[in-house]
C-alpha cells in the first residue's frame, strides 16, 4: 500500500494542510484564528474528507509555520525554512533562491541540491510583510486582494517609507489628503515592500532562478515591483500559499523513506493514539 | 556518578548566578570595599591589588529597561542601558566605587551619566587607546599607572609592584582554571554544558579572585567525575559581545545542540589569554589588555594582504572552531553594538570561507524576542543536520 503524508503549515494569518502520496491528493487553506489547536484539527478533518481518507491512513504528519508546536497530532515539527526549501525544490526545481512573503514575516532562502543552505528573515517588525499591506489596505478602504490589480493602473508610484508599518499607514493618509491617486499610492506601497525585501535578500547573494511564495506572491503588483528590483522575472508556484505545507508533507515522506531503507523503526508521536478523541 | 545534590561547586555557582552580587554584599558587611566595573577591558588585577573586591556589572535580559531611559537615549547599546537600569533600580547599592574603561562609545560616553547618578565615593575612567601600535601601548601604560595611583589614593596606600604582581598571578590562575573548564567542552558529549559553563562564568564575575579559583576547581573536579551520555548533537560556537544570562545559550541547547565554544564575555575572550609576568607589572598588563584580548573595540592596523589581516583579527576564532570540533557558528549581535556591528561581515565571511556555516542574529538584549530567535536557531540546526 502506498503511504500518505500530511503537511500542516500554521502561519500567522493562514493555516494550510496538504495530503500527498506521489502527488497532492487534497489541500485546504483557512484563516488562522487565535485557537490553533482546535483549528488544526478542523482543517485536517476537512482535508481528510476531501481526500476521502481516514486519519489512520496517514503515515506521517509534519507541522510547520509559527504555530507548529500547536498541532497535537503531528509526528514532527520542522521549521518553515526547511519546509519552504523542500516545497520549492519539488515544485520549481530550477529555483536557487526563495523569497517568501508571509503575513508576519518575510524570508529569503538559498537552495543547493534541493536543500536550504542559508536563510535570512526580517527583524521583529512588520515592514516588508503582508501585515504592512493589510494595515495600509484598511487605511485606504481597499480589499487586500484587489491591491495588486489596482496598482497596475498607477501612473507614477508615490514614494513611501519602508521602515515602519505604523508610520507608513500615517503616510498613506497624508498622501491621500494631498490628492495622490489611489493606484499610485498602492504602487508605492508595493515598492516599499520590494525595496525592504530586496535589501534583506542581498545578504544571501541572490542566484537565479528566484521563486516567490507566500501570500505576497498572489499580489501581481508586488510581484512586478520585486521583478523590477531584481531585473528579471520570478517564478511563482500555482498556489503559492501551499509551498510550506507541501514541503512539510514531502519531508515526512523523506523521513519515512529513510527509516524504511535503513530498517530503523519509525518514531512517531504517541498522540496519534488519541486520534479518536481528537476527530470525533 | 554523583547525585545532582553532590555537585557542590555547581550549586554554589548557581546561587551566585541567581542572586548576582550575593557574595559581594556578604563581604561588604564584613568591612570589605567593593568596586564595580564595566567590560572585560577593566584590569581587575589593579582592583584586587588595592585590596578591593572587583565585581563586573551586568544587566538583566528579563527586566524591561524603564528607569534608564530618562538618562540615556535608546539609540545606544541595550546592554549598557540595562546595566545602568539595574544600577538605578538599586541592584548595585553595595558598590563603593566604579571603574569604566574606554571600551566602546556606548560605555565611554555614558561614564559621566553613571558618575552623576550613582554618586559613589570613588569613580574612575580609564582612557584606554584603541590602536595597538607602540605609541598607543606606551600611552596606555601611563593611563594604567594613573589608574593605579588614583585607586591607591582611595585605598589609602600605594599599590606596590609586588601587590600588583601577586594580583596578576591570582588572576592568571583564575584564567588557567577557566581554560581547564573549556578543555572539558572538547569531549563528545561535552563534559560541561554551555548553560552550566555560562552560569559558572557569570558567578565568577562577581567573586573575589581567590574564591573564584576555588569554586572553579570544585566545578572542574565534579564535571570530570560526572559521567554524561547523550546522542550526538551539533556542536555550536557562539560569538558576540557580553552575554550575561543563560537564556540564549539554553535556547540553543534546548533546540537540540551543544554549545561547546564561544567568543563571548564572560567567556573565551575574557578568560583565555593571560598576563605575561614582566619586571614592571604594568608592562604585562598593558600588553594583555591592548594586544592580547581580541575584541571589536580595538582597532588593528591592516598589515599584509586582506586574508592575513582577517587571520590576525579572527584567527583565534578559526582555531577554536578546529580545536573544539565546531559544526556551526551563531553570531549573536545586539542592536546598536557598533564594534561588533562593524565586524559582522568580515567575521561571517572569514568563518564561512573555512567551510563552517554561520547564523547571524541581531537581538535586542531582551528575552521578549525569544520566539523569533527559536525559529531561526531551529532552522539553522536543521540546515546543519541535513548537510
Amino acid at each position: 500500500m502506498s503511504h500518505c503524508f500530511a503537511g500542516v503549515d500554521i502561519g500567522s494569518t493562514m493555516t494550510k494542510v496538504v495530503i500527498m502520496n506521489q502527488s497532492v491528493l487534497a489541500s485546504v487553506i483557512g484563516p488562522t484564528g487565535p485557537e490553533h489547536r482546535k483549528l488544526a484539527n478542523r482543517v485536517m478533518e476537512e482535508a481528510l474528507k476531501k481526500a476521502k481518507l481516514p486519519f489512520k491512513d496517514i503515515t506521517y504528519v509534519v507541522a510547520t509555520g509559527y504555530g507548529r508546536i500547536n498541532v497535537p497530532f503531528a509526528d514532527k515539527q520542522i521549521t518553515e525554512i526547511s519546509c519552504h526549501a523542500r516545497g520549492v525544490a519539488y515544485l520549481l526545481p530550477e529555483a536557487r533562491t526563495v523569497i517568501d512573503i508571509g503575513g508576519q514575516d518575510s524570508k529569503g532562502i538559498k537552495l543547493r541540491d534541493g536543500r536550504a543552505v542559508d536563510f535570512v528573515m526580517n527583524d521583529k517588525c512588520a515592514a516588508g510583510t503582508g501585515r504592512f499591506l493589510e494595515v495600509a489596505a484598511e487605511e485606504l478602504g481597499v480589499r487586500l486582494e484587489d491591491m495588486g490589480k489596482l496598482s497596475l493602473e498607477a501612473k507614477k508610484a508615490v514614494r513611501i517609507s519602508n521602515t515602519c508599518t505604523v508610520f507608513a499607514a500615517q503616510e498613506v493618509v497624508t498622501k491621500l489628503s494631498g490628492g495622490a491617486a489611489l493606484p499610485d499610492i498602492i504602487a508605492g506601497l508595493h515598492e516599499a515592500i520590494a525595496t525592504r525585501v530586496y535589501g534583506m535578500l542581498r545578504r544571501l547573494k541572490i542566484e537565479r532562478e528566484v521563486a516567490l511564495t507566500g501570500g505576497g506572491a498572489k499580489n501581481i503588483g508586488l510581484v512586478k515591483a520585486l521583478e523590477a528590483k531584481l531585473g528579471f522575472a520570478v517564478q511563482v508556484p500555482p498556489e503559492p500559499l501551499l509551498t510550506g505545507a507541501i514541503g512539510a508533507a514531502l519531508l515526512g515522506r523523506d523521513i519515512v523513506k529513510e527509516a524504511e531503507e535503513k530498517g530503523t523503526p519509525l518514531s512517531r508521536a504517541e498522540r496519534r493514539l488519541q486520534e479518536a478523541a481528537l476527530f470525533t | 556518578m554523583p547525585e545532582k545534590s553532590a555537585l557542590k561547586g555547581l550549586a554554589e555557582a548557581d546561587r551566585y548566578y541567581q542572586d548576582y552580587g550575593l557574595r559581594a554584599r556578604e563581604l561588604k558587611k564584613q568591612g570589605k570595599k567593593i568596586i564595580g566595573y564595566l567590560c572585560a577591558f577593566t584590569p581587575a588585577e589593579v582592583i584586587t591589588a588595592a585590596g578591593f573586591v572587583p565585581v563586573r556589572i551586568k544587566g538583566d535580559v528579563n527586566e524591561p529597561i524603564t528607569k534608564a531611559d530618562t538618562e540615556m537615549e535608546t539609540i545606544i547599546c541595550p546592554l549598557v542601558r540595562s546595566c545602568f537600569d539595574m544600577a538605578l533600580k538599586g541592584h548595585y547599592e553595595y558598590l563603593d566605587g566604579l571603574v569604566v574603561p574606554h571600551a566602546c562609545d556606548s560605555i565611554c560616553r555614558t561614564y559621566d551619566i553613571w558618575k552623576y547618578n550613582l554618586k559613589l565615593p570613588y569613580a574612575h575612567f580609564i582612557n584606554m587607546p584603541h590602536g595597538t601600535d607602540d605609541a598607543s601601548l606606551a600611552f596606555y601604560q601611563d593611563v594604567l599607572n594613573t589608574f593605579r595611583t588614583s585607586l591607591g589614593k582611595f585605598a589609602g596606600k600605594e599599590i606596590s609592584n609586588q601587590a600588583l604582581a601577586e594580583a596578576i598571578k591570582l588572576h592568571n590562575q583564575n584564567r588557567a582554571k577557566v581554560k581547564e573548564l573549556y578543555e572539558l567542552r572538547k569531549a563528545s558529549p561535552p563534559l560541561v554544558s554551555g548553560e552550566e559553563l555560562t552560569k559558572v562564568l557569570i558567578a565568577v564575575m562577581s567573586l573575589p579572585v581567590e574564591e573564584s579559583i576555588k569554586m572553579l576547581g570544585e566545578v572542574i573536579a565534579e564535571m570530570k567525575e560526572r559521567g554524561v551520555s547523550a546522542q550526538k548533537q551539533a556542536r555550536i560556537m557562539v560569538i558576540g559581545a557580553q552575554v550575561d544570562d543563560i537564556a540564549f545559550i539554553k535556547l540553543i541547547e534546548d533546540s537540540g545542540a551543544w554549545v561547546v565554544a564561544d567568543d563571548l564575555c564572560p567567556g573565551a575572550r575574557e578568560f583565555l589569554s593571560s598576563v605575561d609576568v614582566t619586571a614592571d607589572p604594568v608592562v604585562g598588563l598593558a600588553d594583555r589588555y591592548l594586544r592580547k584580548i581580541k575584541c571589536g573595540r580595538t582597532y588593528r592596523e591592516m598589515k599584509g594582504n586582506y586574508e592575513e589581516y582577517l587571520e590576525d583579527r579572527f584567527g583565534h576564532m578559526g582555531r577554536m572552531i578546529d580545536d573544539f570540533g565546531v559544526d556551526g557558528v551563531v553570531l549573536y549581535i545586539y542592536k546598536y553594538c557598533d564594534p561588533y556591528g562593524f565586524e559582522v561581515p568580515q567575521i561571517k565571511s572569514y568563518i564561512e570561507a573555512k567551510g563552517t556555516p554561520v547564523l547571524y542574529l541581531e537581538d535586542e538584549y531582551s528575552m521578549s524576542t525569544i520566539g523569533r530567535l527559536r525559529t531561526r536557531i531551529q532552522a539553522f540546526l536543521e540546515l546543519l543536520g541535513s548537510k
